[in-house]
């Protein structure tokens, strides 16, 4: 017989207390998967148990968002703005004091500070020059 | 584990099992004794070990393949399978309806989570108490329903779709044998405003009315996703067109008032408005109306548009024209030949009159057909059919001309005044933000006609009967339109229906950004009741209003400047006056 098949026979019958140490490892091996899977599958419910919470808690914000939402859109519905700013005296700007950012330059320059020169208030108001002459 | 019988194998299958079984049963149970009897066979074979051995592999083998099966399925399980794991097969913030929004995301309609109080009066210690606190604390709470409950046998449903502050001030109550069940409840935060474009829903949360019926199954959908649905309505130019309306139509003392924008490039609607909003009833869709002059737009379109006439063709309104017996006049008679322009800007009904019979009923019906007066609008809201004529004489196309004789819903109207200031293409209204993606315009008239009617109602409005629909710098164009009602079979000169139809900016080339704006007044009880003092006031401040929010500029054009101040050098080479 070969002697690496003689010496592999001889170990895989070598018995500790007449039990072959090969059973020995198996069998310890089976424990420490069982108890691996245990680790894993306890692992993974807690997992899971966090992930249905925080689930819930986005679903509960979720839902605090939505009565906010609501609550906003009630609010600032235009015709309770527009009532309310018409209570406050607020109307419409007039096209006379409405400028474009491109029409800064060419509105009426705001006086130097400490002038002591009292200007007569402008007869005509600020106002943007037309942009297209056609 | 069998017992040693070294006879076994000789000896054959108990008789009962083979009379029982099918012949088709009958080589199973040979088999098991086989196997049964393999140990016996082999020591009188002189192999015993062989034996044992077999049958350890034979088990192993099997206990081998149940396992590898078992491995296998474990990591198809975790591995392959899609949408594994804990809550994830569906959106966490999935609704059964989705948020209603605006172009611009503003919420139009949500779901909010309500609650059904409930009553188990055996769990309540003093029931009069009970009752007081309730009734304090829920003061809408229904007094005999409470105290069915209270006083009855079993657990009983009190009041439901109370609010989530409502079911606080229950709960913090303390009370014995009250409890609370979650219901999902459709809310509309911005109550009568745009009721009309949102619609309603039932308890089972199907879409009853307007875009809630409309797009039921894509908001339904888009709920299970966790996302909104958006419209193309945008809430700022709704509120003022509401807002607007309203004040038009008490100041005219009005029955009832219509207000729709829409972007005639894509037929959206951005506004649509029905007053007083406590009517359920959306006249924009629901109510059909003789328009009068607003159809002379349609008249001078189609004699532009088959050539028959321009600009300059002249039109002789010197005297009443004659059908028969019937005497057509002008409401505003200037006793002159007039130029196109000028039947329009006067509002002519001789001078259309006579355009419509010269046309003939032919071309009047297919160009009134183009323009989709003849039947529904298609509207993802479902409208009224028009009232068509029952026959196509003379007389009949000379009222058709000026806004007789047929009655049409305003939907219609907007539709067929956005085809004429689009470039000629007729674009079905809708609700779907960015326009219907399965529909094609269809052009209806060229795009030189529909230039030529912008700028004729451009100079309408600078000159002509819409004056007071001007808002400046924003070059607003429209015809006004002044009916009398049919009352009775007759026409009542106290019961009218003002109009104006407007767009803006009117100028620049025709696929230009540009939007339509059409305000309708039912039975205005001041004078004068036209459309040009009743209707176009409303539409030059909405124009004015809405601007902003479009991103329209205020421009100059060749008869105002973009402040709104007249430019003289127009009104000198027109030679008018006026």
């Amino acid at each position: 017989m070969n002697p690496a098949v003689a010496t592999l026979n001889r170990l895989f019958a070598w018995k500790i207390r007449g039990i072959r140490w090969i059973e020995i490892i198996g069998v310890l091996l089976v424990g420490v998967m069982v108890f691996s899977v245990y680790l894993a599958k306890a692992g993974a419910a807690r997992e899971g148990a966090r992930i249905s919470e925080l689930e819930r808690k986005i679903s509960d914000n979720g839902q605090r968002v939505r009565l906010l939402r609501a609550e906003v859109a009630r609010l600032e519905q235009p015709n309770r703005l527009e009532a309310l700013s018409r209570g406050a005296g607020l109307v419409p700007v007039d096209v006379h004091r409405q400028a474009r950012v491109e029409n800064l330059p060419t509105l009426a320059p705001i006086p130097e500070p400490g002038s002591v020169v009292i200007a007569p208030p402008p007869s005509v108001p600020a106002a943007p020059a037309p942009e297209v002459e056609r | 584990m069998s017992v040693q019988d070294p006879h076994a194998g000789s000896r054959p299958a108990p008789s009962w099992g083979v009379r029982r079984f099918t012949p088709s049963w009958r080589w199973l149970t040979e088999a098991m004794w086989w196997v049964e009897h393999a140990f016996g066979r082999a020591r009188a074979d002189a192999r015993p070990e062989e034996d044992t051995r077999v049958r350890i592999f034979v088990i192993l083998s099997a206990f081998s393949a149940v396992f590898v099966c078992l491995t296998l399925g474990a990591v198809h399980a975790a591995l392959l399978t899609a949408g594994a794991g804990a809550g994830a097969d569906s959106h966490p913030n999935a609704v059964v309806r989705a948020d209603l929004v605006d172009r611009n995301g503003a919420l139009l309609a949500t779901n909010i989570v309500h609650y059904g109080l409930y009553i188990d009066p055996a769990q309540v210690w003093d029931r009069r108490a009970a009752a007081a606190q309730i009734r304090r604390a829920l003061p809408r709470v229904s007094r005999t329903r409470l105290q069915t409950a209270l006083y009855g046998d079993r657990r009983l449903l009190v009041v439901n779709r109370l609010t989530p502050r409502e079911k606080v001030a229950v709960h913090n109550l303390a009370l014995g044998g009250v409890s609370f069940e979650p219901e999902d409840v459709r809310v509309h935060p911005l109550g009568e405003s745009a009721r009309h474009v949102i619609g309603s829903v039932d308890t089972g949360g199907v879409g009853l009315s307007a875009a809630e019926r409309a797009f039921n199954d894509e908001i339904r959908a888009a709920g299970a996703r966790g996302e909104s649905f958006q419209i193309s309505i945008d809430l700022r130019v709704q509120g003022v067109l509401e807002n607007e309306l309203a004040a038009a139509a008490t100041a005219a003392g009005a029955l009832g008032a219509v207000g729709i924008i829409t972007d005639v490039q894509t037929g959206e609607v951005l506004g649509m408005a029905s007053w007083p909003a406590s009517n359920s009833r959306n006249l924009a869709t629901a109510a059909t109306y003789e328009m009068g002059s607003v159809f002379k737009t349609f008249t001078v379109a189609a004699a532009i548009d088959t050539g028959r006439a321009d600009m300059n063709t002249l039109l002789d309104a010197s005297e009443a024209f004659q059908i028969g017996s019937r005497r057509i006049t002008d409401f505003h008679a200037q006793n002159k030949v007039m130029t196109l322009e000028e039947v329009y800007l006067h509002s002519s009904n001789i001078g259309t009159s006579r355009l419509s019979t010269e046309m003939g009923p032919r071309v009047m019906r297919d160009y009134f057909e183009r323009f989709g007066l003849m039947s529904r609008a298609p509207f993802e809201i479902p409208s009224e059919a028009p009232i068509l004529p029952g026959e196509w004489s003379d007389s009949t196309l000379a009222s058709l001309s000026f806004g007789y004789g047929i009655s049409i819903t305003p939907m219609q109207m907007a539709a067929a005044m956005g085809a004429l200031t689009n470039g000629g293409r007729f674009i079905p209204l809708t609700l779907r933000k960015g326009g219907r993606p399965d529909v094609r315009g269809r052009q209806i008239v060229s795009p030189e006609t529909s230039l030529t009617m912008l700028d004729l109602m451009r100079r309408n409005v600078v000159r002509g009967s819409g004056g007071r629909a001007e808002a400046p710098g924003l070059r607003v164009g429209g015809k006004t339109g002044s009916a009398n009602k049919s009352v009775n079979g007759r026409y009542s000169t106290a019961h009218a229906v003002s109009t104006f139809a407007g767009v803006f900016p009117a100028d620049g080339p025709v696929n230009a950004r540009r939007y339509q704006i059409l305000v309708l007044i039912d039975e205005p009880q001041t004078y004068p009741r036209t459309g040009g003092f009743v209707a176009a006031p409303a539409v030059g401040r909405i124009a004015d209003r809405i601007a902003g929010f479009l991103g329209v500029a205020r421009k100059a054009d060749p008869y105002r400047t973009a402040l709104g101040d007249r430019i003289p050098g127009f009104e000198d080479l027109e030679g008018d006056g006026r």
